[in-house]
């Protein structure tokens, strides 16, 4: 028996190596072409992000090509599905450095797959710019503690979720007891930290009151709601996102929850996956105004003609608004390019040395990249879902806009004690 | 405190929506001896066709479920017709391997299909708000839950212990040889049981689209908590199953409440210990 | 036609025993030509191999069929990962490994084998979903959802040798070697007494336990060594990917040999290894054209099992048998001539 099974292993073996894969031809700087690996969650409740962030460096993609590609050489990029796991991602990042040949690497929406692909950068010395995922941690201690030079963060972290939200609402002094249903992972507690952290230096008269967690993939919220209801918060600081945003805030909806409070915070509340799941609420007012979120960009903010022309290109392209994962990605195959150009050469040292001092328009607005956490540092409003007669499902309207320099956090940097 | 008796109601809700999904698991185990795995894949799938009737298509909300049980019925008959028939009388173990493989097909056929995005419909009218109870408002979606579990345990019930058809299958299911041998078609019967397992999955999976979204891997994360009901109550035991619905959702409402840390392993803590202590399901019939 | 197969047996020069040979002159010589990639790809195939081997004697051997085997995994590569962040000793984080996955199993092993079929993989189900809530909660011990991350992939420390693993061709090189031996453990394993045993249990428990053999303690020894081998396979996982997070004990990470052993051949030997090779290649291949692998694989264990039950190997058994047949054939006849050649003399 065992001897059949060794035969059928070289069989199989053979087989595996006759199955074709690339061939090649040249350009300016000695390669075929630049290839860039991209990575999100296509599979899951979240697939829309990875979606996404393939849309948007698509399109990037093509618009660079079109123009000439960078100094001539074109852009060639392969998408995978990281599945929100770290043991995945690692995987197809190992894969797409050794054997497909990418020279730079887009996206992952995951916090735990960040942190784990962080060292594994490192020992592959590519490069990867991350778009989605959040956690500070990862330029915090990745970039600024130990000194892994290949992160490269397009996005804004936890931040935006955290401090923003005690920004906007240390001014509401009827606002004083706070809630949470928070995600019950590293960017659920970590966020709530920061939050409760940073409103307690101006408000030394607020109160946390419950705390109510649920794990990835909870479908059904209602306890939790029901928990955190019986202690009668002000207010209710929200981080479950995408489909798990949707739910919440329809069974908070339905369980009064919008009547009794004078605020609820949902961090990634902008985003367009979540905006069009709401759009029935948002039309017939059912939040009462009481709904804030924000995003890590939003389609109709900053209200330039680059933004907008983005906007209509995108729509075109692919039917659908830009997620901020799409317009992050986008605009990471951009600075790839200024990096690259500056730098001419596609050696991970030379462009990380091209990266220093650059400040480059995107749709998003102005980035300025800080050299101590390997950060591009970009402001995102807040604001409240509305309906706007120019767009088909809500936007953030109300918007309050905040200076980067007053949310982001500054090296040196003490580490957030994440308690739940 | 009032504060315990609502997140006790919550959970009562919780529970009978849980109902519906571990009624037609242990149904199918009870009668054809299968422990379906691909259970929560028909129930994904009834909440696909009910956020396409309903959603898409605009129709009436229960022609919507209507068509949905009626759709993942056929599915059931085509699954256990096609396929699963073919391997009874050989070792269990392949049964439970095909239904896992039915669960790969199903996750990526509605990807293919639907693509992979979350969808939600809009919530029906009539299941939206509240009434005040204990002094809080309970939604009526929840209370619309409790009230349709128990009409499903009382059909149920009546199904089985007083009809001819229900009689039939409880005798198929105590003794398959002998059903056969007094000239009961048992092929049909289990077919029949299947579908009506698959009918209820899709119930569940169409009643949570008004507030729930639709997307692959729905199914898996409730499978689990069907199966540790199925388990407590006993396989194959309705009854059991019903009141074991009753303790893993109000205990893990109570879990959310009073110890969130523990509630995922202490659940299957009672899992193992039910089976450990008394595999038949701490309800024997 | 009858064929006598003892012809076959015990010849070095057949045909099988020298794929076998090519096929372990491949693996050691593969780093020569292969890129960091394949080599990164064998490591998991064999890890997959490991864990599938142990999950085979329990299920293909003995006939339980375990859904909570990765809960052994992940004990191991805890345990290994811990002590290699302690102390940079890969021979003592695998030991570590391997032993803390034992104990554990041995342990649940006690209170599952009391039970069968159905019963007994709904309580595996229950038990590895329970090391995965401790792997997922417990903060500070596993590093909750984020896992401990930084592991070092430690030199081997023999007494008066260190090696350093640093590149990938070393590892693997150990990878290989440790997988080899645990291969050749399992072999002489079913091949002896208590291989045989297992068999008996499973073809006819009451049979077993009539002839005097105690069903519980077999199934207990089984079901240990299957944590063992899951240890194992678990503790090479740490140093390769320097992470280690939650869903590595997760159910459908138990599902993982349970596939790999249905796709090699639940009654034979090698089908477990076949099957690891065979469901990376699957997903590596499909993955090129096609961001839909899942339908495909399920596809093909829905064939596998309505049709071919003992997987791969039993399918290219079936054609290659007749060809055997055939030669076996010719050289019985020639030697029928021989020997009636040398009669008539």
């Amino acid at each position: 028996m065992k001897r059949w099974g060794g035969l059928t292993f070289v069989i199989l073996i053979l087989a595996w190596f006759a199955v074709p894969d690339r061939a090649s031809a040249q350009c300016q700087l000695g390669v075929p072409a630049i290839k860039i690996g991209v990575q999100g969650a296509a599979s899951g409740p979240h697939a829309d992000y990875g979606r996404q962030i393939e849309m948007g460096a698509t399109m990037a993609l093509e618009e660079i090509n079109a123009a000439g590609g960078i100094l001539g050489c074109k852009l060639e990029m392969k998408f995978m599905d990281d599945e929100n796991r770290a043991a995945t991602g690692v995987r197809n990042a190992r894969y797409l450095v050794t054997e497909w040949g990418a020279h730079f690497m887009v996206g992952t929406d995951s916090s735990g797959v960040a942190m784990a692909m962080g060292p594994v950068l490192a020992e592959l010395k590519r490069i990867h710019f991350f778009t989605h995922a959040a956690t500070h941690r990862l330029t915090e201690e990745l970039v600024a503690g130990k000194g892994i030079k290949e992160i490269v963060r397009v996005s804004v972290p936890i931040y935006q979720d955290a401090i923003i939200a005690a920004l906007i609402f240390k001014d509401r002094p009827e606002i004083k007891r706070w809630a949470t249903i928070g995600a019950d992972y590293e960017y659920g507690y970590a966020s709530w930290s920061l939050f409760k952290d940073t409103l307690k230096k101006y408000r030394p008269d607020v109160e946390f009151v419950a705390t109510a967690w649920a794990p990835f993939l909870t479908l059904d919220f209602s306890p939790h709601i029901s928990a955190v209801m019986a202690q009668k918060p002000d207010a209710i600081f929200s981080t479950p996102w995408a489909g798990e945003a949707v739910m919440l805030l329809r069974q908070a909806l339905i369980q009064g929850v919008f009547d009794q409070i004078h605020a609820w915070w949902q961090a990634m509340g902008g985003s367009v996956d979540v905006l069009e799941g709401i759009t029935g609420e948002v039309q017939r007012d059912r939040f009462k105004g009481a709904l804030w979120a924000t995003a890590r960009y939003i389609h109709n903010w900053p209200d330039t003609p680059e933004n907008k022309a983005f906007i209509e290109r995108f729509k075109k392209r692919w039917v659908r608004f830009p997620n901020y994962s799409a317009e992050t990605t986008y605009s990471a195959l951009f600075i790839m390019k200024a990096a690259v150009e500056k730098s001419r050469s596609l050696d991970t040292a030379k462009v990380i040395e091209g990266l220093k001092g650059m400040q480059i328009r995107n749709p998003g607005g102005l980035r300025v990249f800080r050299a101590e956490d390997h950060q591009f540092i970009y402001n995102v409003p807040a604001g409240r879902p509305v309906m706007d007669p120019k767009y088909p499902i809500p936007v953030l309207g109300d918007l309050r806009v905040f200076d980067a320099k007053d949310y982001y956090r500054h090296p040196p940097f003490t580490p957030v004690v994440v308690t739940k | 405190m009032d504060n315990i008796a609502f997140q006790g109601l919550i959970g009562l809700s919780l529970a009978m929506y849980l109902w519906l999904l571990s009624a037609g698991l242990t149904i199918i185990f009870g009668v054809l001896g299968v422990l379906n795995f691909a259970h929560g894949s028909l129930y994904m799938v009834g909440a696909y066709l009910a956020f396409t009737f309903y959603g898409l298509l605009g129709l009436p909300f229960w022609v919507a479920v209507g068509l949905s049980l009626l759709g993942v019925g056929l599915l059931g008959i085509i699954m256990e017709r096609g396929f699963l028939s073919r391997l009874y009388g050989i070792d269990e173990a392949y049964q439970l391997l095909l239904t896992f493989g039915f669960i790969l097909i199903l996750d990526d056929a509605v990807k293919i299909i639907w693509g992979g995005v979350f969808k939600i419909p809009p919530i029906p009218e009539f299941l939206d708000g509240a009434w005040s109870l204990l002094g809080r408002p309970f939604p009526v979606y929840n209370t619309f839950l409790i009230g349709i579990g128990l009409v499903v345990a009382v059909l149920l019930w009546f199904l089985f212990e007083r009809t001819w058809w229900g009689r039939t299958v409880r005798a198929t299911a105590s003794d398959r040889e002998m059903a056969n041998a007094i000239g009961v078609n048992v092929p049909r019967i289990f077919t029949g049981v299947f579908a009506l397992g698959a009918m209820l999955a899709a119930l569940g999976g169409a009643l949570g689209t008004p507030v729930r979204v639709v997307a692959p891997g729905i199914g898996a994360a409730m499978i689990i908590q069907a199966f540790i009901i199925t388990v407590i109550g006993g396989l194959g035991n309705l009854k059991g199953a019903f009141v074991g619905s009753l303790i893993v959702g109000i205990l893990s409402a109570y879990g959310t409440l009073f110890f969130p840390v523990f509630e995922l392993f202490f659940i299957f803590v009672i899992m193992a210990v039910v089976l450990l202590i008394r595999p038949q399901g701490l309800f024997t019939r | 036609m009858r064929v006598n197969r003892s012809a076959f047996q015990g010849r070095l020069t057949s045909p099988a025993a020298w794929a076998l040979c090519a096929l372990l002159l491949f693996l050691f010589l593969q780093p020569a030509f292969a890129g960091r990639y394949s080599l990164y790809l064998t490591i998991h195939i064999l890890i997959l191999s490991i864990f599938a081997l142990g999950f085979n004697l329990l299920f293909g051997y003995t006939g339980l069929l375990s859904f909570g085997q990765a809960g052994f995994f992940a004990v191991g590569a805890y345990v290994c990962a811990k002590i290699l962040i302690a102390v940079p000793s890969l021979l003592l984080g695998l030991v570590g490994g391997v032993l803390g996955a034992g104990i554990v199993a041995a342990f649940l092993g006690f209170l599952s084998v009391r039970h069968t079929r159905v019963y007994f993989s709904m309580l595996t189900l229950a038990f590895g979903m329970m090391i995965y809530s401790i792997a997922w909660k417990w903060r500070d011990v596993t590093g909750g959802d984020d896992g401990l991350v930084g592991i070092p992939r430690a030199p081997l420390e023999l007494p008066g040798l260190s090696l350093s693993l640093a590149t990938m061709e070393r590892y693997y090189y150990v990878v290989l070697v440790v997988s080899l031996l645990a291969i050749w453990g399992m072999h002489r394993l079913v091949r002896s007494p208590l291989g045989l045993t297992l068999q008996a249990l499973r073809d006819s428990e009451t049979r077993a336990a009539f002839a005097g053999v105690s069903v519980r303690a077999y199934r207990l020894i089984a079901f240990t060594i299957a944590g063992l081998y899951a240890g194992l396979a678990g503790a090479l996982l740490p140093p390769l990917e320097n992470t280690v997070t939650p869903p590595i004990a997760h159910w459908s990470y138990s599902a993982e040999p349970v596939l790999a052993t249905l796709v090699g051949g639940i009654h034979t030997f090698g089908g477990p290894i076949v099957g690891s090779f065979l469901l990376y290649m699957i997903k590596d291949i499909i993955v090129r054209f096609t961001q839909y692998w899942l339908i495909w694989l399920g596809a093909i264990v829905v064939v596998l099992v309505l049709g071919f039950r003992g997987g791969v190997v039993s399918i290219i058994e079936q054609a290659l048998q007749p060809r055997l047949a055939r030669r076996v054939e010719r050289k019985a006849g020639t030697e029928r001539k021989a020997a009636a050649g040398r009669k008539t003399k």
